[in-house]
């Protein structure tokens, strides 16, 4: 039998810098724990590289024949315990570290959202390289298995109404699985920078409204965003090309003179119409400053960049107060 | 005692320290429960659903919508922002030419926060452009927030595309002006070819 070098690589929404697996006449099983019967990741790996499929619901196999562990798991339980016996694991959920057992959870050991293209054989200079690095690793915990490895019979089909069980039972799995993961990521993008913002938001309003800055600042913008004229000329002027750039950063200064505006519309101060107008008017700068960077996130040329910025900044100054006027005469509809 | 400057001036800070802090409490208090639930289930459900949907076919209905101006600016950037979300979203100009990459960049960056009117998630950490304003209106005239917060959305839709559309016009300019005609010729034909960076294995 002939084996082969493949890598696993994360999907999409998953986690770990992927695995390289090479089977050997002891480890030479792919364990699928993913309710019964063979999960099509755990069949592919086994294809590729050469090593048996084994449904591990129903059949018992030593860890160190083990060469994968493939899993459903974007919770608990079975996430954390094949890497706890650092035993390379497959998740085919989109899990990240968690769990009672999150600190086994180690990116030389676990890979998730994993999909059937997400599995690929490696060329024989890269497994060449793969395998030299995993020798090491190999040699320090070679404890030979005695007897060699009986291979493992052939999975058994399942059929019938028991098939439609398990289906059904992954079907549900996933969507709570991917729900909870979701959740997870929601919680984390709301710490890092949902609530901080908050907090900083909180204290700006409560320095504004109690030392009365807000009354002042009030006297000095409301004559500008109480007519439409005064509203398109702040779109003018945050759309300025030396001033964009400046203003644009984290939208912060967007986002204060929003919340102050909001107050005043809050207090009647302003009309309610003009809130749209005023949305866009404090917002003509929106992304001025990331334009290269943005460009580059879109794989853009060099010249492309340097061409694009004045094109950028430059219809701004048009564009900017023209959804002002959009805006203004929408707001008629409210 | 209570003559005492010394006194009245120490009693005078405490009480307005302590009062600015209470303030501030109050707006974080009022932003937490007022925003931040919404937010957390929006932003789950939303999660879920890209993964569901699947980056290839997200990816295959922006390269669809890339192929003609009125959806380049339009749908293109709301599907990128939507499904990315806010930085990422402009790794979507990768599927265009050259030549469209600042329009693109333009029109999706001035969607980012409009499009939090509806779906919050898509920029989440720059919520307050629209719910600092919003806020205000909900307080005064709750009845008119749905209506704003859709024109908001829809009226982001057509700034974007004339965003787009004038962005795209000056690049060309530009680059006619600066004599990069021959290199974005090449860049054409290179993208005719098939050679999209990033998309070749």
């Amino acid at each position: 039998m002939s084996y082969n070098t493949i890598k696993v690589s994360k999907g999409s929404g998953g986690w770990g810098k992927g695995l390289v697996l090479t089977p050997n006449d002891q480890k030479n099983v792919v364990l699928s724990v993913t309710g019964g019967g063979i999960h099509p990741v755990a069949a592919k790996i086994a294809e590729l590289s050469g090593a048996t499929p084994v449904d591990g619901f129903t059949n018992q196999v030593p860890d160190e024949q083990v060469l994968a562990v493939v899993i459903n798991c974007g919770g608990t339980a079975r996430i954390g315990v094949y890497p706890k016996k650092r035993m390379p694991t497959v998740d085919i959920y989109p899990g990240s570290p968690t769990g009672p057992l999150a600190q086994y959870i180690t990116d030389d050991i676990f890979v998730s959202d994993v999909g059937v293209n997400n599995i690929a054989a490696l060329g024989a200079a890269e497994a060449a390289a793969a395998v030299a690095a995993d020798a090491q690793a190999q040699t320090a915990a070679a404890t030979p298995a005695s007897t060699p490895a009986p291979t493992p019979p052939p999975p058994p089909q399942q059929k019938g109404f028991m098939s439609w069980v398990v289906k059904f039972g992954n079907a549900i799995g996933y969507i709570i699985n991917t729900l909870l993961s979701s959740g997870r990521q929601a919680l984390d993008i709301i710490l890092k920078t949902v609530l901080p913002f908050m907090a900083y938001v909180g204290l700006l309003i409560g320095i504004v409204n109690y030392t009365g800055i807000s009354n002042v600042l009030a006297s000095w913008v409301t004559p500008l965003a109480s007519n439409p004229v005064g509203l398109i000329l702040l779109g003018v002027i945050v759309a300025l090309p030396f001033l964009s750039p400046i203003l644009g950063p984290g939208a912060a200064i967007a986002q204060v003179i929003g919340v102050l505006m909001g107050t005043q519309i809050g207090l009647g101060a302003l009309p309610v119409q003009y809130a749209l107008p005023t949305l866009f008017a404090i917002d003509g700068q929106v992304g001025c400053d990331f334009v290269p960077v943005g460009l580059s996130l879109g794989e853009a040329k060099p010249e492309t960049v340097s061409v694009g910025v004045s094109a950028v900044l430059f219809t701004r100054l048009v564009t900017s107060p023209l959804a002002v006027a959009i805006a203004y005469l929408a707001s008629f509809l409210i | 005692m209570d003559n005492n400057p010394v006194m009245r001036g120490i009693t005078w800070f405490a009480t307005h320290f302590i009062g600015l802090f209470n303030a501030s409490a109050d707006a974080f208090t009022s932003l937490l429960t007022g925003i931040l639930p919404l937010l957390m289930v929006m932003l789950t459900f939303m999660y879920a659903l890209t993964t569901w949907i699947g980056e290839e076919r997200v990816t295959h209905a922006i390269q669809w919508a890339g192929r003609w101006a009125l959806t380049r600016y339009t749908i293109m950037p709301f599907l990128a922002m939507l499904l990315l979300t806010n930085p990422m979203a402009y790794t979507f100009g990768r599927f265009l030419p050259e030549r469209y990459k600042p329009a693109f960049y333009d029109s999706t960056v001035s969607f980012c926060h409009p499009i939090t009117s509806l779906f919050p998630h898509a920029n989440a950490g720059e919520i307050f452009v629209w719910s600092g304003v919003s806020a205000g209106v909900l307080q005064i005239a709750p009845d008119k927030y749905a209506t704003l917060a859709a024109l908001y959305f829809l009226v982001g839709l057509v700034v974007i595309l004339i965003r787009g559309i004038a962005t795209q016009w000056l690049t060309g300019v530009l680059i006619k002006r600066g004599g990069h005609e021959e290199t974005f010729k090449r860049y054409d034909e290179a993208y005719e070819a098939g050679r999209i960076q990033g998309v070749q294995e």
